[in-house]
């Protein structure tokens, strides 16, 4: 079997156990959750052989597992394909959807227990659109995919969600469609103004993004639109900063499953969209954007963690804790390095692998306590001893210890943004950069503070129930949460070990995005020395007045 | 050999973790309460590779340095140079300036040679410094393991407990023998972790639960000083690592640039703490180094519990006893004095940076001995003590002579044996009394537990610094340091006045490596000499509070709590056998291992001063292996006047320690002005007098205002003595001079405000603008409602406006060519 069989039939895998599980719909509960489960498994192993197939090296040119196949419009005015394919951004994070779905399955194994067959249809439509989204190689494709994901999700709110479902899912849908509008426009702008220069009308992304390359978008404020439109809607997926809000609402909303989903990999959807398009196709914008992109991710880090930190429903504060991890990954990412870009990208998997498994924790609480605030629970840690040893590894996995995966990914990333302000070449804005990056690591004090103190009140001190729970026996983890946690907990252990794995093989393609953001970054800051009176940025000036010393 | 060294190397620290990993698979369901064998075996193992390695170091001549690569841990290529146009210090400090414009390097970036690469190998180094650290933590943690045989016995997680020792091991070899910033700031965080976790391992009580977490996020701010530190070397040096590594000889870099560039593959990445780069003496002082030395000495202070960031220490008392004493006594909280002793070389080029690391060891070193005064809690004055005696090291450290360093070091190493000694002395009695460790809860106990006595009774003359016991001479050693820096500074500065004589004599430039301002060399006198005398206050602070301590516990009248249960008895063997170990160590560690006082020798230092970083950065050696005979009278008097204070106090009379304690309470002065006193004053013959003629000169009324004012300026005047009522001097030093209550309102509850007032904007201001948007299409609705009048006259005639409109969008050429129909349409039938 080709490399592009094996790519399109994991994407097929789950559309097809969907169909089929609405047809086993008359059978019983065991026998939906053990296909649904089967069929998850069934993505994921051809997921490894993927991974395990991809180079070593990462270098893999115009893409790994290209298929493309004729679509609508194939002839020539159109030029839409069905094309799909990885490369070193794509491949961890289509990796990780097929991992997480196993996990969201496993977690909705007893607490969902109506509608399941339609409820784990959806989780497989969900994770073939997120699959899609991945590897899609044409923008129509993208588009589709990524338009696709909000209808599952909309209807796992919506119909196994909390008290107020509805609510969460009609604003997390109108919220994110409206964005995503937007950045449809944006990307049919960027199309057609390649199709007016080269002659030639193409949907397919390398295609554009090379072309883009030779003839970059000009004026610059258009680029400079384009990148708002796009902005729009990558920025409410991720969320950034100020559009963050519908995040808690439906995190809390949504059932385990769409919680472990939702932050694992939708989030990240969002983020590769910047690289992908935003950086990629249009770097003199993201040059020109990156303080107050800096600006926006760290006021997200700072205020996710201070938001976070009053919080009395679990729910609630781990969804704050991924506003404040995915301004680490704009952080990282907007930092247009070397270091910055794959420390984001890395930071990207860390928060899937950690929260997701942090949600699904509070999922396992949920099902047993009937409740997700803090102040009823304490000390569970004697009740439920194994619970309690995962939700320690996830925390400290969360808040970057070195020796688990959260830490590789921010150091990187800080390391990138310190690089950035006060290493790199091309000298911009460095007075803000500065204050960008100290406050970035001051970061890492709250985000302990308030992982920590969860921990402290929910599992330690003397034991506190609700009165409710009383009813019925509370036991420790079951075999099917095991199986849930124990793989995301050796994946931390295994990125924190040996995150060279995983950055050999994003390595080439993030270079790519970096070289083409530097070459516009070095333009810029040329064209703002050229200006009269900005003072010309002297090295070997700083250096002396720093008072380089020798000794002896 | 080379072969058997490497694997000596790694089998340090992988045989503790060996053992926690089989701990914690085994340890629940089969090993249970023999949880500790293959503890106690790996460390046994452990500290003989360890001692080997240091026989090994031993042996070898002065420099010597062993760096061993076993895996790549993350790797990204060009990362520094490959983007950056701006060289490493290396080639701005050789660069002549103003030859390279930032547009010529920038043009050269991507394919420079200088690209370096951003990796982290898991490399592990062997030098004297770290041969001394490992035997020493591997040495202390088995006696300790072996304690703990016997005190954690029938605990519930005794496993457990084992579990995270063996982990901890692990992380501490790990951290004193790695080389490179990353990994040592991964295992400063492992340790930290341990720590965490072993200060929370009775998780049920909830001050062990909050004194982990404290112990933890205390850190966190120190880790923050520490990684900014690390992010500013990495842009400086370009490099992170200690030791010199080969330039990365890259294929794809060659394919790409000229491959001109292929042969330069001999060249050298200096590493920051490598002997390339000490040989050249390439370090960047000024302000940068300045904030280099200051983030990673924030970090030192977190873990070494230093004055800003102390106050983590005395809460983590709640953990084991066992814990206390290698954690927080002997090991962990000594890996700031080793960080700080390692990057000797970034210190010296910053010659304010060592001022501030002497004058926050000074500090600090008061401050604890001053609390430590005033607890009753055996544990805490062990914990202040700790906090004093580390205070004392990093004075050592800031002299930054080598006799300085070598004398923190050496402290270090006596501090382990003797502090180890006196917190499990400390368990020893919690472990008869019932885990009462409240001082006034018991006493008299010499009788009790004699042996425990008698260790105990070591252990503090060891601590006080009283002649031929370890203490003396380590701490002698950081006095005379002190002091003969003080001397060389002075000197300096006459000869820089009487500079006239151009030929000075530059033996005396010794003053520093770096040359100092006259400013500076002021500055400097002035302060070590201060730093000289507040040591020697706190050496007889010291011996006041341990002795204080030692006559509370085992002397005066025997009391024994309750909580006991009548069953109050010496140790079993398994805990008192770690004790006599450490007692002997204590006791003879100093005169071994300092031999000045006969020949002239010290073979600690001299072993110390073969650390590369040590031996190439630092500038006088000449210390060495002096005894001075008038420092060290001057401290012995001093500690042994500090023992005779607190026998005339504790062991006479106890009511003369009453007195003194309500004399430092400032008892009795309550504000002299008030009501009553005036009435009496009034009532006295010759005021009564004045007062009536006054009266009968109908000028009472001023009387009175005169009676209101000198009330008025009671109350005023009473203010400040309220004040000094309130934080009397033993109030101060009994509520640790209130800086948790400090730290609590000023730092923890604002931010917790803060959170609050985000949380609230959150929920009102943020979200409530996405929804007023969302609800803005829906207040359209209604307007535009009012468009629906039903008139399909209206409908077609908005349907006519609208097409017009849409065309003069989309073709401006067919509205022209339409509206001149329509013109002529218009006109024709006009003329119709």
């Amino acid at each position: 079997m080709t490399t592009g069989h094996l790519l399109v039939s994991t994407i097929l895998v789950p559309l097809v156990g969907a169909g089929l599980l609405c047809g086993l719909s008359r059978l019983g509960r065991s026998v939906v959750r053990r296909t649904a489960l089967g069929v998850t498994l069934v993505t994921f192993t051809l997921t490894c052989v993927l991974v395990a197939r991809f180079p070593a090296d990462g270098v893999v040119g115009d893409g790994f597992g290209v298929t493309t196949w004729a679509w609508f419009g194939a002839e020539a005015p159109w030029n839409i394909r069905l094309s799909v394919g990885l490369d070193g951004l794509g491949l961890w994070l289509f990796a990780l959807s097929s991992l997480l779905m196993c996990t969201a399955v496993l977690v909705s194994w007893e607490s969902i227990d109506r509608d399941e067959p339609l409820f784990y249809a959806m989780l497989l439509l969900l994770e073939a659109g997120c699959l899609g989204v991945f590897a899609a190689r044409d923008i129509i494709l993208f588009y589709i995919c990524f338009e696709f994901t909000l209808i599952p999700l909309f209807f796992l709110i919506g119909i196994w969600g909390s008290e107020q479902r509805q609510y969460a899912a009609r604003k997390f849908f109108v919220y994110t469609l409206a964005g995503s509008l937007l950045t449809f426009l944006s990307l049919l702008a960027v199309v057609f103004w390649v199709a007016q220069h080269t002659g030639r009308l193409t949907f397919s992304i390398p295609e554009l993004t090379a072309s883009l390359r030779t003839h970059p978008l000009q004026p610059v404020s258009w680029q400079l639109a384009v990148f708002a439109g796009l902005f729009a809607g990558f920025a409410i997926k991720v969320p950034l900063f100020p559009l963050h809000t519908w995040l808690p609402l439906a995190h809390v909303q949504a059932p385990t499953a769409g919680s472990v989903f939702l932050a694992g990999i939708l989030l990240k959807i969002g983020t590769y969209g910047f690289v992908r398009f935003n950086m990629a196709m249009l770097p003199d914008a993201t040059a020109m954007c990156m303080p107050v992109m800096l600006w926006l991710a760290v006021a997200g880090i700072l205020y996710g963690a201070l938001v976070a930190l009053a919080q009395r429903d679990m729910k609630r504060l781990i969804a704050y804790s991924s506003v404040s991890h995915l301004g680490y990954c704009m952080l990282g990412l907007f930092a247009l390095n070397r270091l910055g870009m794959q420390g984001g990208t890395l930071q990207m998997i860390n928060h899937g692998i950690s929260t997701g498994a942090l949600f699904g924790l509070i999922g396992m609480l949920y099902d047993r306590y009937h409740t997700r605030e803090i102040r009823q629970l304490g000390g569970l840690a004697r009740r439920l001893p194994w619970l309690a040893c995962f939700m320690l590894v996830f925390t400290l996995s969360s808040i970057g210890l070195p020796g688990l995966n959260g830490f590789p990914g921010e150091f990187l990333v800080l390391l990138g943004m310190f690089q950035r302000a006060w290493g790199d070449a091309p000298v911009v804005e460095s007075g803000q950069l500065h204050v960008i990056s100290v406050l970035a690591v001051s970061g890492v004090v709250l985000g302990a503070w308030y992982m920590l103190w969860l921990v402290q009140r929910v599992f330690f001190g003397p034991l506190r129930e609700p009165r409710a729970a009383a009813a019925h026996p509370i036991t420790d983890l079951k075999r099917h949460e095991l199986a849930a946690l124990a793989p995301l907990a050796a994946l931390v252990v295994w990125i924190g070990m040996h995150p060279a794995f995983f950055l050999q093989r994003m390595a080439p393609t993030l270079d790519g995005v970096t070289a083409v953001t530097q070459e516009s970054l070095r333009n810029r800051a040329g064209s703002v020395a050229r200006m009269p009176g900005a003072p010309e940025p002297d090295v070997a000036q700083v250096v002396r007045q720093e008072g380089s010393t020798r000794v002896r | 050999m080379d072969e058997i060294l490497n694997i000596l190397m790694i089998l340090v620290p992988a045989l503790p973790l060996a053992a926690a990993v089989l701990v914690a698979a085994l340890g629940p369901r089969m090993l249970r309460a023999r949880s500790h064998w293959p503890v106690v075996a790996a460390l046994i193992g452990s500290c003989l590779a360890s001692l080997v390695l240091l026989w090994h170091v031993w042996r070898q001549p002065s420099g010597y340095e062993r760096v061993a690569t076993y895996w790549t841990w993350a790797l990204v290529p060009d990362a520094y140079a490959g983007e950056s146009g701006t060289q490493s210090v290396d080639s701005r400090i050789d660069v002549p300036p103003g030859t390279a414009t930032p547009a010529d390097s920038a043009r050269l970036a991507g394919s420079s040679p200088r690209a370096r690469d951003f990796a982290v190998d898991i490399t592990l180094r062997l030098d004297a410094l770290t041969g001394i650290m490992l035997a020493m933590v591997t040495f202390v943690s088995l006696l300790v393991a072996i304690y703990s045989i016997g005190y954690m016995h029938g605990d519930r997680g005794y496993w457990r407990f084992f579990t995270y020792i063996a982990l901890f091991v692990f992380s501490m070899t790990m951290l004193v023998s790695v080389s490179n910033f990353v990994l040592l700031f991964v295992f400063w965080e492992a340790v930290g972790v341990c720590s965490y976790l072993l200060i929370g391992f009775w998780y049920e009580k909830p001050a062990a639960a909050a004194a982990g977490m404290k112990a933890f996020l205390v850190n966190r701010v120190g880790d923050f000083g520490f990684m900014l530190g690390v992010f500013l070397i990495w842009t400086t040096y370009g490099t992170l690592n200690y030791h010199d590594t080969p330039a990365p000889v890259r294929d794809t870099v060659a394919a790409s640039a000229a491959p001109v560039g292929g042969g330069e593959a001999a060249e050298i990445v200096p590493g920051v703490l490598g002997s390339q780069r000490i040989a050249t003496g390439a370090y960047v002082g000024g302000g940068t180094g300045l904030a280099i030395c200051l983030l990673l000495l924030l970090g030192a202070c977190g873990k070494s519990a230093q004055f800003p960031l102390h106050v983590w220490l005395p809460d983590a008392m709640e953990g084991p006893t066992p814990v206390s004493a290698l954690i927080h006594a002997a090991t962990m909280v000594t890996a700031g004095v080793y960080m700080v002793a390692r990057c000797t070389p970034l210190f010296t080029a910053s010659p304010d940076g060592q001022l501030v690391v002497a004058a926050i060891g000074t500090f600090t070193a008061l401050l604890a001995a001053l609390i430590a005064l005033t607890q009753f809690d055996l544990k805490r004055v062990l914990a202040y003590s700790t906090i004093s005696q580390l205070g004392y090291m990093f004075l050592g450290l800031g002299t930054g002579t080598l006799a300085g360093i070598s004398a923190g070091m050496f402290h270090l190493v006596t501090h382990a044996f003797f502090k180890a000694l006196l917190f499990l002395g400390a368990g020893s009695v919690m472990h008869a009394m019932g885990n009462v460790i409240d001082m006034r809860q018991f006493g008299g106990l010499r009788r009790v537990m004699p042996r425990t006595f008698w260790t105990f009774l070591i252990g503090c003359l060891a601590l006080s610094g009283i002649a031929p016991l370890s203490g003396f001479w380590s701490k002698d050693a950081i006095l005379a340091s002190v002091h003969a820096r003080v001397e060389v500074l002075e000197h300096e500065l006459v000869r820089r006045q009487g500079a006239a004589e151009p030929d000075a004599d530059p033996a005396h430039g010794s003053a520093g490596a770096v040359e100092l301002s006259a400013d500076q060399l002021g500055r400097g006198a002035w302060a070590y000499r201060l730093m000289y005398i507040t040591a020697l206050i706190t050496a007889f602070l010291t011996s006041v509070y341990t002795f204080r301590m030692l006559y509370l516990t085992f002397f005066g009248a025997q009391r024994i709590p309750a909580e006991a249960g009548g069953r109050a008895h010496e140790s079993p063997g398994l805990m008192v056998w770690p004790l006599l170990i450490l007692a002997g160590c204590a006791a003879v560690a100093g005169m071994v291992l300092d031999q000045s006082y006969w020949n002239g020798t010290h073979p600690f230092a001299a072993l110390l001063a073969g650390t590369p970083s040590l031996t190439g950065a630092v500038a006088s050696t000449e210390a060495l292996g002096a005894f001075h005979i008038d420092i060290a009278a001057v401290s012995l008097l001093v500690a042994v006047a500090g023992v005779a204070c607190a026998s005339w106090l504790y062991l006479g009379d106890r009511r003369t320690v009453h007195r003194l304690r309500a004399v430092m309470d400032l008892e009795g002065w309550a504000p002299a002005g008030g009501r009553a006193n005036l009435l009496r004053l009034a009532q006295r013959p010759g005021v009564r007098g004045w007062n009536q003629w006054m009266e009968r000169m109908r000028l009472g009324w001023l009387m009175h205002l005169l009676v209101e004012l000198v009330l008025l300026l009671a109350l005023i005047l009473s203010v400040p003595l309220l004040l000094c009522r309130f934080m009397s001097p033993y109030r101060l030093s009994y509520g640790k001079f209130f800086l948790d209550e400090l730290y609590w309102g000023l730092v923890v509850q604002p931010l917790r405000g803060i959170a609050w007032l985000c949380s609230v904007l959150d929920d009102f201001f943020v979200d409530g603008i996405v929804n007023a948007l969302g609800r803005l299409p829906a207040h359209l609705g209604t307007i535009l409602r009012s468009t629906q009048t039903g008139l399909v006259q209206f409908y077609a005639l908005a349907m006519i406006l609208g097409g017009l409109m849409l065309l003069v969008l989309v073709d401006q050429q067919l509205v022209s060519r339409v509206g001149a129909w329509l013109a002529a349409i218009m006109a024709g039938c006009g003329a119709w």
